[in-house]
């Protein structure tokens, strides 16, 4: 296989060096996330040593990749991700504060069911209080398929059957794998 | 004697013939591996994937698919069974001499009859139902472990649903991949196979099992990344492996199998799912891989 070195500039350079740095496990999501905007930001260009025309395919391609998903929904950065693959998904994400701001609220967070089978019912009402409108714990409740009553008015009233619905859940599937 | 794999789900339509066909496309090509793939799916799909509908249909017509090869050889002692592969199958270029190689059982229509014919024979030696289908199972079983010999990994592309081949070849697998699509359904098909797998019978003796003991790992495929989907794979890895790799929906996979017999590189074949096969490459075959975990 032909071995040539190839400057990498723009998104390729974005994509490798995402990749390189996900590729670090002692490197958690957020600093990974750090250390590439700046290595981004310092670094003009790349000159990959030894880069044979596969790797420099496979630069070239997780490039389009990129560029395609940042025209995606946007990725709370405690969640896995498609393309972040260095996220251990065997440890479930759980609560990370939710966004309270209808603009900004994210309908996946807390993910109601990994909560309760991870940390109990207390601490997934606690998760859920820190999210006061509404529309929004409705929100959660539809986009997790968790079914309330539409009648709900209070937040309290509706966290609580959040939290059964997510229980109901959780029994119905076990109940299935027997 | 090769490692076995299998792709299996009993949920159809999650992808096992294609992950199958890019693993072996992956194995042969970057791991210099010889690999066969028996297509146990009476879709025929890796087949097609693999020779086109007119190859298939040539070992179709010769008698040399995965459904003759069970039938003719259910009560034979063991021959060569190497006259019912095709030999350097698959789309990518592979130079003269090279080390990786890649190989195929077709399969067939004709699978389904044929066990329950193969079944129907035993039964009439008046032996109960579950020892007949027991003895049909191990018969199978064995009769794909002999290409063990001649491969360095034999990937079995598992049917939807529980015939006898399915069961077979889960039971042989030393290693089962489990394609899902990321939504509810799934995580009801995923907790079922797992049973399966692992030859227990409920939720509590499986959760018994360490993550890192079990033969499965399961692989979110047509991933498009959404919010729902996020979370549905986080709710499934509190039960189940999963591995890291993700197999995202791209019209690069799905083009990649239209058959068409012009020799390809693999970025070419792939385009930008190359890179996410290349991470699930490496994750269930290079170095101290999770495939030579057990056995």
């Amino acid at each position: 296989m032909a071995r040539k070195s190839r400057p990498l500039t723009g998104a390729a350079k974005t994509a490798y060096l995402k990749r390189v740095v996900r590729a670090e496990a002692d490197i958690d999501a957020a600093a990974a996330e750090r250390l590439t905007s700046r290595l981004n930001a310092e670094i003009a260009s790349l000159s990959l040593r030894n880069a044979d025309d596969e790797a420099l395919a496979e630069a070239a391609a997780m490039a389009q990749i990129e560029t395609a998903s940042a025209h995606a929904e946007p990725v709370p950065a405690d969640m896995a991700t498609a393309t972040d693959t260095a996220t251990p998904v065997q440890q479930p994400q759980t609560a990370a504060a939710p966004a309270t701001d209808s603009e900004t609220f994210d309908p996946y967070s807390p993910n109601v069911v990994v909560v309760i089978r991870t940390r109990g019912r207390d601490a997934t009402l606690a998760a859920l209080s820190e999210i006061r409108e509404v529309a929004n714990l409705k929100l959660l409740a539809r986009e997790q398929q968790l079914g309330i009553a539409s009648d709900l008015a209070s937040p309290d009233e509706i966290r609580l059957a959040i939290v059964a619905a997510a229980e109901r859940r959780i029994a119905n599937r076990r109940a299935a794998a027997s | 004697m090769a490692r076995f794999l299998a792709i299996a789900n009993r949920k159809g339509g999650v992808g096992k013939s294609t992950i199958a066909v890019m693993l072996a496309h992956a194995a042969a090509a970057w791991g210099k591996k010889r690999v066969l793939v028996l297509d146990l799916d009476t879709q025929c799909n890796a087949s097609l994937m693999l020779v086109g509908g007119e190859g298939w249909d040539k070992a179709r017509r010769a008698g040399l698919t995965i459904a003759d090869y069970f039938f003719d050889r259910f009560e034979k002692v063991a021959e060569d069974e190497s006259h019912y592969t095709i030999q350097n199958v698959g789309d990518v270029a592979h130079p003269k001499n090279a080390a990786g190689r890649l190989a195929l059982l077709p399969g067939s229509l004709m699978l389904e009859d044929v066990q329950g014919e193969l079944y129907l024979r035993q039964a009439k030696r008046g032996v109960d139902p579950d020892t007949v289908a027991d003895e049909v199972r191990n018969r199978m079983k064995r009769l794909m472990k002999h290409f063990g010999m001649d491969y360095d990994y034999v990937i079995l592309d598992c049917p939807p649903g529980l015939s006898f081949a399915a069961l077979a070849a889960i039971d042989l697998a030393d290693q089962v991949v489990v394609p899902f699509r990321p939504d509810f359904v799934s995580q009801f098909a995923l907790d079922r196979v797992a049973l399966l797998i692992e030859r227990v019978e409920n939720a509590d003796q499986l959760e018994d099992i360490r993550f890192a003991d079990r033969r499965y790992a399961c692989l979110p495929n047509y991933v498009t990344n959404k919010g729902r989907e996020r979370m549905l794979i986080d709710q499934i890895a509190l039960d189940h492996p999963l591995l890291e790799a993700r197999v995202p929906l791209l019209d690069s996979v799905a083009r990649a199998f239209d058959w068409d017999d012009t020799k390809k590189t693999m970025a070419e074949k792939y385009g930008d799912a190359l890179p996410h096969l290349r991470k699930l490459h490496d994750e269930i075959f290079s170095g101290a891989t999770w495939l030579a975990k057990t056995g």
